[in-house]
């Protein structure tokens, strides 16, 4: 059987993020794959030892668009432990609800895209229409629907009035509806099962061996939940629950991001319900660290994010490194997608939900010696395989 | 479970699309509060710098006053490259007179680059409530 090798990116209509999967099938089945990144990166981390700490806050939002607030929220925090800085408690509350809104709009984004690689369109263009509802909940608290920058350092940039938290409060109604909804869509729907059962199954114990974080690895069976474990922000005053499942599998990962929308919709409800009084924007801005180091982490949509942060008292960082959720979980992953057919490639990897802006700022990867042959479309179509 | 989806592409049948037909019908409105277009109150503006000390897209600049004003003894202003802006609103946090006129616009595309600097002027005559 002749082995061919397809090139599936950068740019690809099925991946959505400028990354390379080199894929090489024997017939339909999938032999080996390699992941080829490098296409988006922008020297973030260089930047941010350039730049002062405020600055260095706006800088890290923007590593990524969809989980920006938790970006910044991973940086704030720990320089807020550098400088020694506490956040009132109803700054706390506020930037919860701006990580949940978010986690809500980004797991419905990944649903949506999963619909629309498996073909089927009119799910994807409804998910979408509704998402609309979380993203301008969004833009009524931070005040634009994408990028949130409402973190400062000791407190929030902007408070919550009465008006808004009725406005939340209605729209978060509609949205679990229509969250409840999509996830019966996805629990029953037979191409849904389909397309997505059985495929790409990461076994318990295999998921603990390559290190994934988030619900790629609660979808396999592991309670594992930064916000449990390790509460930050509000999170140790709000009662949660870490959703789980056990098959391991393409579908059981969004079933999880569906359970943990429903969640954060819960968890957004009460930080706007139980908002504590209290001042939130503070009156002046710290600008000086003590020298020192500091890990500090987060559960954003995709996983565990983790910045590591040394000072030695200047008004830049010295250093800080990010190591986000998506570059554990596509890196480490090349081997689940061996077995399945080619259709299969972007259902598994699409179900990881990979950030690739995230995951691209310094990183190597060694070719390997020999002859690499890349077959067009057009070639291919002409090759019989026998 | 198809009938439910069946009713739901059912009930989009009759609904008006959720898209929207711009720029032909500019319907687009945007929640209270939107970090828009903003530039300097140059009645307030007294030339601290701070804006610009912050900025995280250097979008803002300091530039030499066309004309002395009394609370301004350092005789700049700031101009906000809109081009360049990332629209955070660090400037408008940072500003200890609460200068920064901030508006809803976020209709910027143009054939020139725009600033802030005709618009900031214009707030010398009009008071700042342009």
């Amino acid at each position: 059987m002749v082995i061919v090798e397809i090139p599936i990116g950068p740019q690809h209509p099925a991946l959505h993020e400028p990354i390379m999967l080199k894929v090489r099938t024997e017939g339909e089945e999938v032999v080996e794959v390699s992941v080829n990144t490098g296409y988006n990166h922008r020297g973030i981390e260089k930047l941010l030892e350039k730049n002062s700490w405020v600055r260095g806050m706006y800088i890290s939002g923007r590593v990524c668009g969809i989980c920006n607030a938790v970006h910044m929220q991973t940086y704030v925090q720990g320089v807020e432990k550098l400088m020694g800085v506490e956040p009132p408690p109803r700054a706390n509350y506020i930037r919860t609800l701006v990580m949940e809104l978010e986690r809500i709009h980004s797991h419905m984004l990944v649903a949506a895209v999963m619909a629309e690689i498996i073909g089927f369109d009119t799910l994807f263009m409804l998910l979408m229409r509704d998402r609309e509802r979380v993203m301008y909940l969004k833009e009524l608290v931070t005040g634009n629907r994408v990028h949130a920058d409402i973190h400062m350092l000791g407190g929030v940039k902007r408070d919550l009035d009465e008006v808004r938290r009725d406005r939340i409060l209605s729209e978060l109604k509609i949205v679990e509806e229509r969250i409840k909804y999509y996830m019966k869509v996805f629990e029953e729907d037979y191409t849904i099962m389909k397309r997505l059962s059985e495929v790409g199954v990461i076994r318990k114990s295999e998921a603990l061996r390559l290190s994934i974080v988030g619900p790629t690895l609660r979808a396999s069976g592991i309670k594992s939940d930064v916000r449990s474990d390790d509460p930050y922000a509000a999170y140790s005053e709000i009662p949660f629950n870490v959703v789980s499942r056990d098959e391991g599998d393409s579908w059981a990962r969004m079933m999880v991001r569906f359970g943990e929308a429903l969640e954060s919709v819960s968890i957004a409800r009460y930080t706007v319900e139980k908002l504590p009084q209290g001042p939130a924007i503070p009156k002046t801005i710290p600008r000086a660290t003590k020298p020192g180091e500091v890990i500090s982490r987060v559960e954003a949509p995709r996983g565990e994010l983790l910045y590591h942060i040394v000072s030695v008292g200047g008004a830049n960082p010295y250093r800080v490194k990010i190591r986000t959720p998506s570059f554990l979980n596509i890196l480490n992953t090349e081997k689940v997608y061996i077995g399945h057919r080619l259709a299969d490639v972007p259902v598994i990897f699409a179900s990881y939900d990979p950030c690739i802006s995230c995951t691209e700022r310094v990183m190597v990867i060694d070719e390997k010696s020999g002859k690499k042959t890349y077959v067009s479309m057009r070639d291919l179509a002409r090759v019989r395989v026998g | 479970m198809r009938l439910a989806l069946l009713r739901e592409i059912l009930a989009n049948l009759a609904r008006k699309p959720a898209t929207l037909k711009y720029p032909v019908a500019r319907e687009v409105t945007v929640a209270p509060g939107f970090r828009g277009k903003h530039y300097a109150d140059l009645v307030k503006c007294i030339g601290c710098s701070l804006c610009a000390v912050d900025c995280p897209a250097n979008a803002i600049t300091m530039e030499k006053l066309p004309q002395p004003l009394k609370q301004n003894q350092r005789g700049i202003f700031p101009v906000v490259d809109y081009g360049k802006c990332v629209f955070c609103y660090q400037c408008v946090f940072v500003c200890p007179v609460k200068a920064y006129i901030v508006t809803e616009v976020f209709e910027m595309a143009d054939h020139v680059i725009g600033t802030s600097r005709d618009i900031s002027l214009s707030t010398i005559k009009g008071g700042g409530s342009a």
